[in-house]
């Protein structure tokens, strides 16, 4: 079957012009074909007696394959197994034979693997110094565009990293400290970090060794993946901080790792400071941390910051504009600290939290000062728990809101030194 | 003219290997032993060996996607062809040009030409490089009636007037150009007739007889070596076979086709006039048919045992110097 | 000491020098003499359009400085033909838009014979072009194709980015045995800069790092190196510290230069005059993607000019330019 043309592949024996014995002459028409629905007429290349048919009419052959044999005389040997064997060349159907190769081995996980809890991107620069210095991207903040985490940032991280304080098991906080003296913890309060304590950070160092705790997820603290972080984990990640025993002071939800610390390791603590503590939350707490962590998940710093500010602070502290606008950057730096991912597991921890100590307060065995505020919109039943606490002292600042330390330093700074001492 | 015994024999033996070499490839490609497409020049020996018998090996020769019996007129060794025809690396091109490309610079045959017209630049660059240099050199350009449509054939004529080039433009009017008959695409009866545009000298000869494209393109070779300038010699021929192998030529009319193939074969009217003078005999050029048969069958044999390329040679050649 | 030369000066003296060494080599094109048969009275040469070959005519005849006729396909088809028999011609395509009228010779013959010869012939000729905006020559006369001519294997592909470059890549160009497409931006003609004297080459696929910097790198060709470093000058203004590479052949590429500056600083703008599909700046980008993904700290931007015509009005050509501006504005975008 000639091939004719390059697409041709198989061809149709439509008629045999000769019969088998019959004398063909270089020439004639020998056999029609057909192929793409054109006939054509095949000519024999030699003169002869026509000797045998190999393919029928009506057969379908690919190009190649032998379909008849002349020989130059009429009676001459002819074998038309062995004729056929020799001859017979059919073209190959475009076959398989593909072979499917994997992957080089995979040096850094896929993105697919690693579950990516967040959208923000990873600069490919970022990943390569991550794993050159065994960290997880993702645990790193962002500074490029759209949170994107650069190789500055993975290299940044790391050197802040060597100087965080191991706590548990690979985790490791970010703790500031100062001071020298009698050790005094700080423990801060719910999407917030240590700057929180920034109006007592000076007085306190004139006089004492201060250990600001940053607990997991927030700043450069590590942020282990979790469904939550328990209050009671909080507690002990602080107790890691320090060694012997301390002062310990908390604000909000650091009030409650400090109740948490005072009630399991009583030894560990010299003095008990809770600043607009709560045992249990209440419907507007959760409102305002739901709330909180919805608006972390989209917004920019400064629109969470400005959603946040009436929650903390008083009406006369917000009606100085310079002050409220400072005090607006400040709290959008720091919530720019705790990613949605923190906040998310915080709360869960809190939620798991309220209730459960409400009958335990009468137990803490430690020196203890409630601190509450007169115009606190989240945690007002601050004053009553100070009752439940035995041989406990209450102050109420009266007209300051939730953010009591900044919003009154002076009154919060007075009654502390008195007693710490 | 005179022609020696030897000489007489010596054109015919080229006729016949191209003509031969001719109607085995068409066998080859039928078989699906040759692959790519193929184009034979059966029919228009009598213009190969008629021009390029008078031309030396410094005479560079252009030619077209029907090359091969340019080729063999111009000495390439016909197994290098044949090893190059299946792909092979000890053909002429080393297996990377293929039917459309067979070249041998050094026999100055500038190359088989994929590009309708695209040789004839070419060999306008090669008379210009002779002119530049002062060299009594020669180049000729092969080319079909259909090519004379391309700008390339207008620009390179126009050129090689302006500077009275060394070259000779050859047209084979073989009646069409693929499927399309000349008459229909050509506005003008003669190529020849196109000359008069570039004020060039035409002439036109009959393809079929060997002795008249022999002493016209004399004519034309002479003048261009004496620094006279170009000339266009238009040959009327006919292909015996279709445009491509493959090509079951619907477009022909049969009876027109088997005048020219029964009546006008270029090898029987060379045989008829070469005999007639009783130079030589049918002996001797049957002697040589059977000599031209064995040749080619030692040029099949050897081209199928030869070795293909290696997958790096596919990218040699590329540069002259790779950075 | 080095004198001050225009880039078309420059040009000029490279091929002067090249004919004065091997008579192999010719110069043929329209309007190359510029003024046809010099034997007429009262007659001047214009030497080019642009005026770059004025005055080799007179020193080297009219054998080898040849007028053609406006038939490109024809000229630059003879000249490949002369190069694959024995000269080294230098052929001018007047304006690189004229690729379309030439194509064929360059992309089937010239590229192809010495493959498809199984390395048997050799074409060295020397295509020598203008090309790029800024002269208000409208869309048919103001076309940066380097991009077709870099893609096409058996060609290769420089642009010089000053005229002390130019002199050199003009003559290792013409000396290269294979064919070699000169480019010649319209934006650094009138650019005078000091060249040095005698006969020099600059290499084939060797890019030059202009300016070292840190935090970024901005890799250009032709006309917009200089574009580079004026945006490098305002980023070192503002306390970024940015590395101008002269990618200077395009073909041959230096790969090597490349990812090196990237590695060097996460950051890549490339700015490229012509449009933006399949662009140099396109293919070099992905260059950096396949090879260099672990270096990038930020997205490799790409300043191109539009995807449209060169417009006319001036202020329209100006925009479609990249700008320093531009630049700036990718790499602040880029984080």
């Amino acid at each position: 079957m000639p091939k004719l043309g390059m697409t041709m592949e198989e061809g149709t024996v439509v008629r045999w012009e000769f019969e088998v014995g019959a004398r063909i002459e270089k020439g004639n028409v020998v056999l029609v074909i057909e192929s793409e629905k054109n006939e054509a007429d095949i000519e024999a290349a030699a003169s002869g007696t026509f000797r045998h048919v190999y393919v029928a009419e009506g057969d379908t052959v690919p190009c190649g394959t032998l379909l008849g044999a002349i020989t130059a005389t009429a009676d001459e040997v002819f074998e038309s197994d062995d004729f056929h064997a020799a001859e017979d060349r059919p073209e190959a159907k475009p076959s398989g034979g593909l072979e499917v190769r994997t992957a080089a081995t995979r040096t850094s996980p896929s993105p697919a693997a690693s579950h990516e809890t967040r959208a923000t991107p990873i600069a490919p620069a970022a990943r390569a110094a991550a794993k050159k210095l065994g960290l997880d991207p993702q645990q790193v903040r962002g500074t490029g565009p759209g949170g994107r985490v650069t190789k500055q940032d993975v290299e940044a991280h790391a050197a802040a990293r060597e100087a965080l304080t191991p706590v548990a098991d690979g985790v490791a906080l970010e703790v500031v400290s100062g001071g020298s003296g009698e050790t005094v913890v700080l423990l801060p309060g719910l999407g917030t970090d240590v700057s929180a304590f920034a109006r007592q950070a000076p007085v306190l160092l004139e006089r004492f060794r201060v250990v600001g705790v940053n607990p997991r997820g927030v700043g450069h603290s590590d942020a282990p993946e979790a469904a939550d972080y328990p209050v009671e984990q909080t507690a002990s990640d602080a107790a890691a901080t320090f060694e012997g025993a301390a002062h310990v002071i908390g604000a909000s939800l650091g009030a409650a790792a400090a109740l948490e610390l005072a009630l399991r390791f009583p030894d560990r603590v010299k003095s008990l400071t809770l600043i607009t503590p709560f045992v249990e939350s209440n419907p507007r707490l959760l409102a305002v941390t739901d709330a909180w962590q919805r608006l972390a998940a989209e917004a920019t710093g400064e629109t969470l910051a400005a959603a946040l500010l009436p929650w903390f602070f008083s009406p006369g502290f917000l009606a100085d504009t310079a002050v409220r606008a400072r005090t607006l950057r400040g709290l959008a730096q720091t919530l720019a600290r705790v990613p949605a991912s923190t906040l998310e597991r915080m709360v869960a921890g809190l939620a798991a939290w309220s209730g459960t100590r409400t009958s335990d307060l009468s137990q803490v065995a430690v020196r203890t000062l409630v601190i509450s505020a007169g115009d606190d919109l989240l945690t007002p039943g601050a004053g009553a728990l100070a009752s439940a606490i035995p041989g406990a002292s209450l102050v109420e600042v009266a007209g300051a809101g939730h953010a009591v330390a900044l919003e009154a330093p002076e009154a919060v700074n007075g009654a502390i030194l008195k007693h710490l001492s | 003219m005179d022609f020696t015994r030897d000489a007489l024999l010596d054109v015919y033996r080229r006729m016949r290997t191209i003509r031969s070499f001719e109607e085995k490839l068409h066998e080859l490609v039928a078989a699906g032993k040759v692959g790519g497409f193929m184009h034979l020049y059966a029919g228009q020996e009598a213009i190969a060996v008629g021009v390029c018998s008078q031309l030396s090996d410094d005479d560079q020769v252009g030619s077209t996607h029907r090359g091969h019996g340019h080729c063999i007129a111009k000495g390439v060794d016909v197994a290098a062809m044949m090893a190059e025809l299946f792909g092979r690396t000890t053909g002429t091109n080393r297996g990377k040009g293929g039917s459309m490309h067979i070249a041998d610079v050094e026999k100055g045959m500038l190359g088989a030409n994929g590009i309708v017209g695209g040789g004839i630049p070419l060999v306008t660059g090669a008379a210009l490089t002779a002119q530049v240099k002062g060299q009594p050199h020669v180049a000729v350009g092969f080319f079909g009636d259909g090519a004379t449509n391309q700008g390339q054939f207008h620009e390179s004529l126009t050129m090689a007037s302006n500077w009275k080039l060394p070259a000779v433009y050859v047209c084979e009017n073989n009646g069409f150009g693929e499927f399309t008959p000349t008459e229909f695409v050509v506005p003008v009866k003669d190529i020849a007739d196109r000359a008069a545009s570039y004020g060039m000298r035409a002439v036109i000869a009959d393809g079929m007889d060997f002795f008249d494209v022999y002493e016209k393109a004399g004519e034309a070779i002479a003048l261009a070596r004496a620094g006279e300038g170009p000339t266009l010699l238009e040959c009327k021929t006919y292909r015996f076979y279709g445009h491509y192998v493959g090509d079951a030529t619907p477009y022909r009319n049969k009876e027109e086709a088997e005048d020219w193939i029964q009546n006008r074969d270029p090898l029987d009217l060379f045989e008829s006039r070469a005999t007639e003078s009783g130079v030589i005999d049918r002996d001797a050029l049957r002697l040589i048919d059977g000599e031209v048969a064995e040749r080619l069958r030692v040029a099949v044999e050897s081209a199928e045992a030869a070795p293909l390329p290696e997958p790096g040679d596919l990218l040699t050649d590329v540069y002259v110097r790779y950075e | 000491m080095t004198r001050e030369l225009s880039t078309g000066a420059a040009i000029n003296e490279a091929i002067a020098i090249a004919m004065r060494s091997d008579p192999d080599v010719i110069l043929m094109g329209e309007d190359v003499a510029g003024g046809g048969d010099r034997s007429k009275e009262g007659t001047e040469e214009m030497g080019g359009v642009l005026g770059t070959t004025r005055g080799l005519v007179g020193e080297f005849g009219m054998n080898r400085v040849r007028d053609t006729p406006i038939a490109e396909m024809g000229l630059i088809g003879t000249a490949v033909g002369a190069a694959a028999t024995g000269l080294r011609p230098i052929a001018e395509l007047m304006f690189m838009d004229f690729l379309g009228t030439s194509l064929d010779p360059l992309l089937n013959q010239a590229a192809k014979l010495r493959y498809m010869f199984g390395g048997k012939v050799k074409v060295p000729l020397t295509v020598r072009t203008v090309c790029g905006a800024g002269m208000q020559a409208a869309a048919q006369h103001s076309q940066s194709l380097y991009w077709m001519t870099t893609g096409i294997p058996g060609l290769k592909t420089v642009i010089p980015s000053n005229p002390a470059d130019a002199k050199g890549l003009l003559l290792a160009s013409i000396r290269d045995d294979d064919p070699v497409i000169f480019c010649e931006p319209k934006g650094i003609l009138n650019q005078t800069r000091p060249v040095p004297e005698g006969d020099y080459e600059v290499p084939l696929g060797k890019a030059n790092l202009v300016r070292e910097g840190g935090d970024v790198s901005l890799v250009g060709f032709g006309a917009t190196v200089g574009v580079a470093l004026k945006a490098a000058d305002a980023l070192a203004g503002a306390g970024t510290s940015a590395e101008v590479l002269d990618l200077r052949s395009l073909s041959p590429l230096d790969e090597g230069a490349i990812l090196a500056t990237l590695e060097k600083t996460g950051r890549m703008v490339i700015i490229d005059e012509s449009t933006p599909r399949c662009s140099i700046a396109r293919d070099v980008a992905a260059l950096c993607v396949d090879r260099g993904f672990d270096f990038l700290n930020a997205p490799v931007k790409c300043v191109t000019a539009p995807h449209t015509p060169v417009p006319f009005s001036g202020v329209l050509e100006r925009a479609f330019l990249p700008s320093a501006q531009d630049v700036l504005d990718a790499v602040g975008e880029m984080g």
